[in-house]
């Protein structure tokens, strides 16, 4: 039923480049790249030909790259890696608006004894750093803020925080899963010390991503095993994974400036498109944001029908805070730049990527106002009167 | 009912039931969309589920409605479920009464979401995999039959529902057996063709409900503190553990040495006491029921139906004694045991589902 895919953000459509690279590594070149004899050896040179690709492309030194089985992992190996290498009680610091892997592991660091502090964020989304000398003076063991944030696209000002942070002789993290392809990452440029990336989100596999870490940065591993990817992920490496993630990279950021501003130019109409509706908001338009992802606010629809209404009508797109049991909470995001909780609930992100045609952003943006226009008539309308005799709570009452 | 093909929302829980409701209606050529209503959170029952309200239910409705080839959507219900059935059942349990948590969900929380969401989604009708049919009265009106499976029927748990859903209704499971419904989920190799049947109440997985309302009133409640068990005539003869863990006709938890058989035939909770008797004593001819709704035209004063007074119970005759706006008085030709406040009355006649009503204490 779906035809229009504008859900990128939460997987992009693997690049053709991106599958050829992977197929001949699950075919014929099977072989464990720590064996010492020919497969193994054909293996290795897979893998550190992948490793050496993207750390050209991200400015880094090969030994600098490890492979992990996603974007969450790297955060979880990032966040908690830091604090395993410092004590207990150290201070850890991050945004209100991280994704929930650089979240949920800073809380987890804070319920074996860390102290966590919060970066607020304004109105549009972005990081205030008003705090920022007075927290880096406690000497935190950590400092993580996103690159480009998950739900609104909004970009953070990840060089000047890496800056202060560098100066300050802190070390740095960002979440880099939904910047790389779509803002200048490069750590040669940028002095981050941990930066994490995330294969599917730029038309390469699910299930895998990287690590960069900068070398000196003390880190202490989160799985323990035969010492693959210099002890940060043991086990096995997924060559196919690396090769492909690689492939997908090289197409991304070959084209990087010239596909974001065409992507700039099909989210450019959407949005305006939509903007003629009456009670639409983008949220974080105010700041610099990925030209990849536009994140509205519908008033007066049923949030929780927006997703499935969407799919119904041909358009896939996502809300970005719906639990995996479908349990429906207003975005956390929304709610730290100051959103209501009815506008934070009634919430669509349409992202784009590489396969999304003008076609398919004209034909969109028809389709979307046209079932928002139709559930807000409905919701309207009212629904069926409960029976007379139950609407009250409780008998007798 | 039309034949024609429909855009359906089929309520899928999880369970055998419907997920071969969903199926026939695949298999009808009706294009058909899934969603399972997530009605409590279940990260405060951790424990693993066994009904078909957990988490593994909306994973194994999903797994269904891919072997289905139809869309499948979690909605989550459960603020309202909340505010409409729980707290309903916690306060009825605590003014003595024993409440029927299905119907206030059916008639207040699942079908009115259903509908509105379902229209949303462009859908004509909702089905549900409840044991219950439609028909059509003589002016062509829709009406709630019984299902055919006797030992499955629902209707009991329907009687709720406002009578302006009736036409948007489809119960495609009416005509069926339970093993039947087995049958259907084996060949088609539904993952829930074996799943065991769920009897408890969803949101009291491990059926301890007066747990569940210590949870809920704390244990320092009058309906879950100590009081008197005092025989019709007066007599305290003994000590209960709190009234909300006893219902009318109940033996369990009364202690012996009483010389005679002893059933719980009321409880006063503004004494807290549980008042209990002999089963002779358990016994009632007539009766009031109130919190009304009527499917069909409303049965008179002076008119003969039939009444059931409880899930599984047979339907028995009965008059009706009076007729007020939201009371209904009932004369039962041969008295009852255990008719118990709280519980839901339905009136019929024969297959038909006139209405019904909370039978009054």
């Amino acid at each position: 039923m779906t035809s229009i895919y504008l859900d990128h953000a939460a997987t992009s459509p693997l690049r053709p480049a991106a599958l050829e690279a992977m197929l001949p590594v699950l075919g014929a070149g099977y072989g464990n790249p720590s064996s010492a004899h020919a497969w193994g050896r054909r293996s290795r040179a897979a893998l550190d030909e992948a490793r050496a690709s993207l750390a050209e492309l991200l400015g880094a030194r090969e030994s600098e790259i490890v492979f992990t089985r996603g974007g969450t992992e790297a955060d979880n190996v990032a966040v908690l890696g830091r604090w395993r290498a410092a004590e207990p009680g150290a201070v850890l610091v991050c945004s209100m608006v991280e994704h929930s892997a650089v979240a949920r592991s800073m809380a987890a660091a804070a319920d074996g004894g860390a102290t966590l502090h919060h970066l607020p964020v304004d109105e549009q989304g972005v990081v205030r750093l008003e705090g920022l000398d007075e927290l880096l003076a406690a000497r935190p063991a950590l400092v993580s803020v996103m690159w480009v944030n998950n739900e609104t696209g909004v970009i953070q000002p990840i060089a000047e925080l890496a800056q202060r942070c560098q100066s300050a002789g802190v070390v740095f993290h960002t979440d880099a899963v939904q910047a790389l392809g779509k803002v200048n990452v490069r750590v040669d440029d940028v002095p981050v010390d941990l930066l994490s990336l995330s294969a599917h989100k730029i038309g390469g596999p699910r299930g895998t991503g990287a690590l960069f870490i900068r070398k000196g940065t003390e880190l202490s591993p989160l799985l323990h095993g035969g010492g693959q990817e210099r002890g940060f992920r043991p086990g096995t490496e997924d060559v196919a994974g690396a090769m492909s993630f690689a492939a997908a990279a090289q197409a991304a950021l070959a084209e990087c400036s010239a596909e974001m501003n065409r992507l700039r130019t099909l989210r450019n109409h959407l949005e305006a498109g939509l903007m003629t509706l009456p009670g639409v908001r983008i949220n974080g338009a105010g700041a610099d944001r990925s030209p990849a992802i536009s994140h509205f606010s519908f008033s007066d629809v049923p949030g929780e029908l927006l997703i499935p209404a969407l799919d119904r009508a041909g358009v896939a797109a996502s809300s970005g805070s719906a639990c995996a049991s479908g349990a429906r909470q207003p975005s956390r995001v929304l709610l730290a730049m100051g959103v209501e909780p009815p506008l934070a609930m009634q919430v669509a992100r349409f992202s784009y990527g590489w396969s999304t045609t003008p076609e398919e952003v004209v034909d969109a943006a028809r389709l979307i106002s046209d079932m928002i226009e139709r559930l807000r008539d409905l919701a309207g309308a009212g629904s069926v009167p409960a029976s007379p005799a139950l609407a009250s709570s409780g008998a007798e009452r | 009912m039309s034949s024609g093909k429909q855009t359906v929302l089929v309520a899928m829980s999880g369970g055998v039931d419907s997920s071969v409701a969903a199926a026939l209606l695949v298999e009808q050529g009706h294009e058909v969309i899934g969603v399972t209503m997530k009605t409590f959170c279940y990260s405060e029952n951790d424990a693993p589920s066994k009904t078909c309200c957990g988490l593994d239910g909306i994973m194994d409705a999903r797994r269904v409605a891919d072997r289905l080839a139809i869309p499948h959507y979690v909605f989550d219900v459960e603020r309202d479920f909340t505010r409409d059935v729980i707290d309903d059942f916690v306060a009825e349990y605590a003014a003595g009464r024993t409440p029927n948590p299905c119907v206030r969900c059916n008639g207040n929380t699942k079908f009115r979401d259903l509908l509105k969401r379902g229209e949303m989604l462009g859908c004509e009708v909702i089905a549900t995999g409840h044991y219950a049919r439609m028909g059509r009265a003589p002016d062509g009106s829709p009406t709630l039959l019984r299902g055919l499976d006797r030992n499955k029927d629902q209707a009991y748990f329907l009687w709720g529902l406002p009578p302006a859903m009736l036409p948007s209704l489809r119960f495609p499971l009416g005509e069926l057996t339970k093993p039947e419904v087995r049958a259907r989920a084996r060949e088609m190799e539904l993952v829930t063709a074996e799943k065991p049947e769920s009897q408890e109440i969803c949101f009291v997985p491990d059926g301890d409900y007066v747990g569940f309302l210590r949870g809920r009133l704390g244990a320092e409640h009058p309906a879950l503190s100590p009081g008197a068990l005092v025989t019709t005539g007066g007599e305290t003869v003994g000590e209960h553990d709190g009234y909300a863990g006893f219902t009318v006709g109940q033996r369990k938890g009364l202690g012996g040495g009483h010389g005679r058989r002893l059933y719980v035939i009321g409880s006063r909770p503004a004494q807290r006491e549980v008042v209990i008797g002999s089963a002779d004593e358990l016994l009632r001819r007539e009766f009031e029921i109130r919190e009304l709704n009527w499917l069909a035209p409303p049965a008179g004063k002076g008119e003969q139906v039939e009444v059931q007074i409880r899930h599984r119970a047979a339907a028995v005759a009965a008059r009706v004694t009076m007729a007020e706006p939201g009371k209904l008085g009932l004369a039962l030709d041969e008295p009852l045991r255990a008719v118990t406040p709280g519980q839901s009355c339905v009136v019929f006649r024969g297959d038909l589902v006139l209405g019904g009503g909370r039978i009054a204490a």
